[in-house]
């Protein structure tokens, strides 16, 4: 089951990488969150995993969409100038990257320990919302006067004339 | 053996790793691509990579609510971050007719 | 009196404060007062001082004042000393710098620079005095470098010319020169006896005798030679002597005719027992003396300008002197100086009134028949020209010829130079009065409005042609009746410190010095004469000998392009050594490598690091994932 997801999410990660066409591209990356959704259930957590679909396929891709939609612009536009240097440079790091990820988690002693602890029960909405709403209640107000700040400034940065 | 074991199967590290490889996909998609919306998906995957990594070790460290909480957040800010961001876009979009990462170099030397 | 000795020296110097200070201000009465004042009352104190040395024990009273430097085993004291030799060279100075600066007021009333010109006087007869009366060679020295400056300043008075400006600098190069061999000589002088003091010195040298080969004492001996050549114009450091006649001419008649140049006599003579200790360097003098006399006479023969040919003049008679001083006749050396004071500040000044009424102008070609015109400058000229030339019974007479017999007995061939000598100068001299006095006016404009120049300007003139006439009868010599008096009363200074004397040479009988007296009026005579009738009636001769031997006469006017071959020779290779250094080294090194490179480097790096600057967003996150590259690589290997 693991792997599945895991593939899911990497291919539709992939897929988005290599994609030409915008609206495409938004699609995968769906594909993608759906992906992590079910790497979330996975966990044990289905709270998160219903919030991975609400919001972030459900929200912010689709807001993505529509701006993609606005500007008409669908495809990516010919470059004023190739740039091979940024192209192979960006590979040659991701390439030592990648391969230093994958000896870092394959050697990590520490990762190994943690392996073996015991399934912890699934994670509830009532919890959540005790945990939420009890400790974190400073954080939950302040992201909600973000949430405000955002909504304000996203406005205003879009408006022709204040 | 062990390791390639619990990669296979959903261990810790295997999602350690599947949230590694996906940010670098991500770094990928900013590093390689022009369009701003393409580079903004990117932003989007390495987010929830992170997202990925936190409720992991979230479940692996005994499973209580905070790690949630945290996802929760991180959420938030993500779609902050995506509505003032694509306002830019949009913005810049009406002042340069042209997407294009590579063409908004007016702060260079 | 003797405690105020120090006034005599500190007058004038007070004076050059004042007129420097204040001078401008307080207008030209004010400062020619004070001026007249500040030479006047050292005169008399001089005066004073002279008989307090008469009546001295051994002619000499030392004023030690206070310890100036004291440095290890070097003990210098600030003082002076008045012996038979400091006390008469006073007079000389002060007695000639009165009448010359009461000379200037006349000769300058006119000018923007009054108070300046008074100052700088003041100021010159300040060092001269420290020069003479001074109790040990630093101090000496004080005075000597003094008087280069005023020199330098009194020459280079009408600044604003290139011409005075140029001359100024060549006289105080010159100078310097000649100031490193006299501080080599001073060191040379220390590492043998271990004071600067004069009369220490003399004191010690006194137990030594003289040097068989060339040593330490020669050598110090001739350094100081070196630098008297330097100051008093001989070959080779006589180049600047002629160009300073730039300067206004009371200057060249106190500064290069009376005083300055004799500095390098009157050391000499201070240290008399030192160089009689050295045979070699005395020959040196002697022949450079000798030289030195007849080759600028050969040069005055033909100059058009009558300050050049008065300054050539002096130039050789300043040989006569070293010539005299070389061959052991220190008093005849000394009383040529004396005479010579006189004389050439006669001619110099007389040359000044001539000049003044012509309106500046200052080519004999021009000037013609001013005999009736300047009746006192006229004879007081003739009297000095009397004196310059030897006529018999005039005091140039007397110096001259006891320099001449003492030299005959040194070498045959320094009398003969000397005698060739003798003829040029006295057919210059008569060839200058000849073109300035007699014949018809050539430049009628100037001639027209010539008249006698002040009583300020001929008071002077006709007190100096009595003393011209009157310093023979100091050197009278035995075969006349007289006791060479000069002689006497120098000794107690000339043989500080009981030196070793040669035993009194055998030098012939009564009979050969009346023969070599004979011969040289003789000699002198003639060319007078014929110098006088060649010009009496203008410079149409000159120009007929130019014609017939153009390779001679120019040779002769041209001075033996001495200063072109110093310019291209010495001056010119150092002038180019100087731009080649300035181009390659300063241009080139310095600027180029040491400010330039830095700077280019610097820019070029700040180029090559802003093309990172792209302005790309991209690129700037890969600048970002490179360098979380490198730190994952520094903490987790």
């Amino acid at each position: 089951m693991f792997l599945i997801f895991a593939l899911i999410t990497l291919a539709g990660a992939v897929a988005l990488v290599f994609q030409r066409n915008l609206v495409v591209a938004g699609l995968c990356l769906v594909l993608c969150f759906m992906g992590v959704s079910g790497l979330f259930l996975l966990l044990a957590n289905p709270v998160a995993a219903a919030l991975q679909i609400i919001v972030y396929s459900g929200a912010i891709v689709v807001l993505l969409l529509f701006v993609v939609m606005l500007l008409n612009e669908h495809q990516e536009e010919a470059a004023v100038r190739a740039r091979p240097l940024q192209r192979w440079l960006s590979v040659a790091v991701l390439l030592v990257l990648g391969a230093g990820v994958v000896k870092l988690v394959a050697g990590s002693k520490l990762l190994k320990q943690l392996d073996a602890s015991p399934m912890p029960p699934a994670m509830t909405l009532n919890t959540l919302g005790d945990a939420l709403f009890g400790r974190h209640l400073l954080g939950f107000e302040v992201a909600g006067l973000l949430l405000l700040a955002a909504m304000v400034g996203a406005v205003a940065l879009v408006k022709r004339d204040l | 053996m062990t390791s390639l074991n619990a990669i296979l199967t959903g261990g810790l590290q295997g999602y350690i790793l599947v949230a590694l490889l996906l940010f670098l996909v991500g770094l990928a998609a900013v590093l390689c691509r022009r369009s701003v919306l393409l580079q903004f998906m990117g932003v989007e995957l390495m987010l929830n990579a992170a997202n990925v990594a936190l409720l992991a070790f979230a479940r692996f460290r005994g499973g209580d609510a905070q790690g949630t909480v945290y996802y929760l957040f991180i959420i938030a800010v993500a779609a902050c971050e995506a509505a003032v961001g694509l306002a830019l876009v949009v913005g810049l979009y009406r002042h340069r007719q042209s997407t294009d990462t590579d063409r908004a170099d007016a702060l260079k030397q | 009196m003797l405690k105020v000795a120090w006034l005599i020296p500190i007058l004038p110097l007070l004076g050059a404060a004042f007129h420097g200070l204040l001078g401008r201000r307080l207008g030209k009465a004010a400062v020619t007062v004070v001026a007249l004042g500040c030479t006047l009352v050292p005169l008399v104190l001089a005066g004073f001082a002279l008989a307090a040395v008469q009546a001295a024990p051994d002619r000499r009273i030392d004023l030690p004042y206070f310890e100036w430097m004291a440095a290890g085993s070097l003990h210098v004291p600030f003082g002076l000393v008045l012996d038979s030799l400091s006390s008469v060279m006073a007079l000389v100075v002060t007695g000639i710098g009165t009448l010359i600066h009461l000379y200037s007021v006349g000769y300058m009333w006119e000018e923007e620079g009054y108070a300046r010109y008074f100052c700088y006087l003041n100021l010159f007869l300040f060092f001269m005095l420290t020069l003479v009366l001074g109790s040990s060679l630093p101090l000496l020295f004080v005075g000597w470098e003094g008087v280069g400056l005023c020199s330098y300043l009194l020459i280079g008075y009408y600044f604003d010319t290139e011409v005075a400006s140029a001359a100024g600098l060549k006289a105080f190069l010159f100078n310097r020169v000649g100031d490193l061999g006299m501080t080599m000589g001073m060191m040379a002088l220390f590492a043998a006896f271990g004071t600067l003091t004069v009369g220490d010195i003399l004191t010690q040298a006194g137990r030594l005798s003289p040097e068989a080969g060339f040593g330490v004492l020669s050598f110090a001996t001739l350094m100081m030679f070196v630098g008297a050549t330097g100051k008093s114009a001989q070959i080779p450091l006589y180049l600047w002597l002629p160009d300073a006649m730039a300067g206004p001419t009371p200057v060249s008649a106190l500064i290069h005719a009376a005083t300055m140049v004799t500095a390098g006599i009157y050391l000499i003579c201070r240290l008399a027992p030192l160089f009689l200790l050295t045979p070699i360097t005395l020959t040196a003098v002697a022949w450079v003396g000798g030289a030195t006399a007849l080759f600028a006479a050969s040069i005055g023969l033909f100059q058009r300008d009558i300050k050049k040919v008065l300054a050539y003049s002096t130039v050789s008679q300043l040989g006569y002197m070293f010539l005299g001083l070389g061959s052991a006749g220190f008093a005849a050396g000394f009383l040529h100086l004396f005479t010579h004071a006189w004389f050439k500040a006669l001619l110099f000044l007389g040359a000044g009134s001539v000049i003044h009424a012509m309106h500046h102008e200052q080519d004999l070609f021009r000037m013609g028949g001013l005999r009736a015109k300047l009746p006192v400058t006229f004879w007081t000229m003739v009297i000095a020209t009397l004196c310059i030339m030897g006529f018999p019974g005039t005091s140039g007479f007397f110096s001259k010829d006891e320099i001449l017999f003492l030299a005959w007995h040194k070498s045959p061939g320094l009398y003969a130079m000397g005698l060739a000598g003798a003829a040029c100068t006295a057919f210059y001299m008569w060839r200058l009065m000849a073109l300035a006095f007699w014949g018809e006016p050539r430049d009628a404009h100037a001639f027209a409005h010539a008249e006698e120049s002040p009583a300020t300007m001929t008071a002077p003139l006709a007190i100096l042609a009595a003393g011209a006439l009157l310093a023979g009868l100091l050197g009278l010599p035995r075969i006349w009746g007289g006791s060479f008096a000069i002689e006497g009363w120098l000794e107690p200074a000339l043989t500080y410190g009981r030196p070793f004397l040669a035993p009194a040479a055998e030098h012939g009988g009564a009979g050969l010095a009346w023969g070599l007296m004979a011969l040289s009026t003789a000699v002198a005579l003639a060319a007078g004469l014929i110098g006088f009738r060649i010009y009496r009636r203008g410079p149409a001769a000159e120009e007929l000998f130019a014609g017939r031997f153009p390779a001679l006469y120019r040779t002769l006017a041209g001075k033996f392009y001495v200063d072109e071959a110093v310019e291209a020779c010495i001056l010119g290779p150092v002038r180019w050594l100087g731009n080649c250094l300035w181009k390659a080294f300063d241009v080139i090194l310095i600027d180029g490598v040491g400010v330039n490179l830095p700077g280019a480097l610097t820019r070029a790096g700040g180029d090559l690091a802003a093309l990172a600057q792209t302005g790309r967003v991209r690129n700037y996150a890969l600048g970002m994932a490179i360098g979380a590259v490198l730190l994952l690589w520094f903490f987790l290997r």
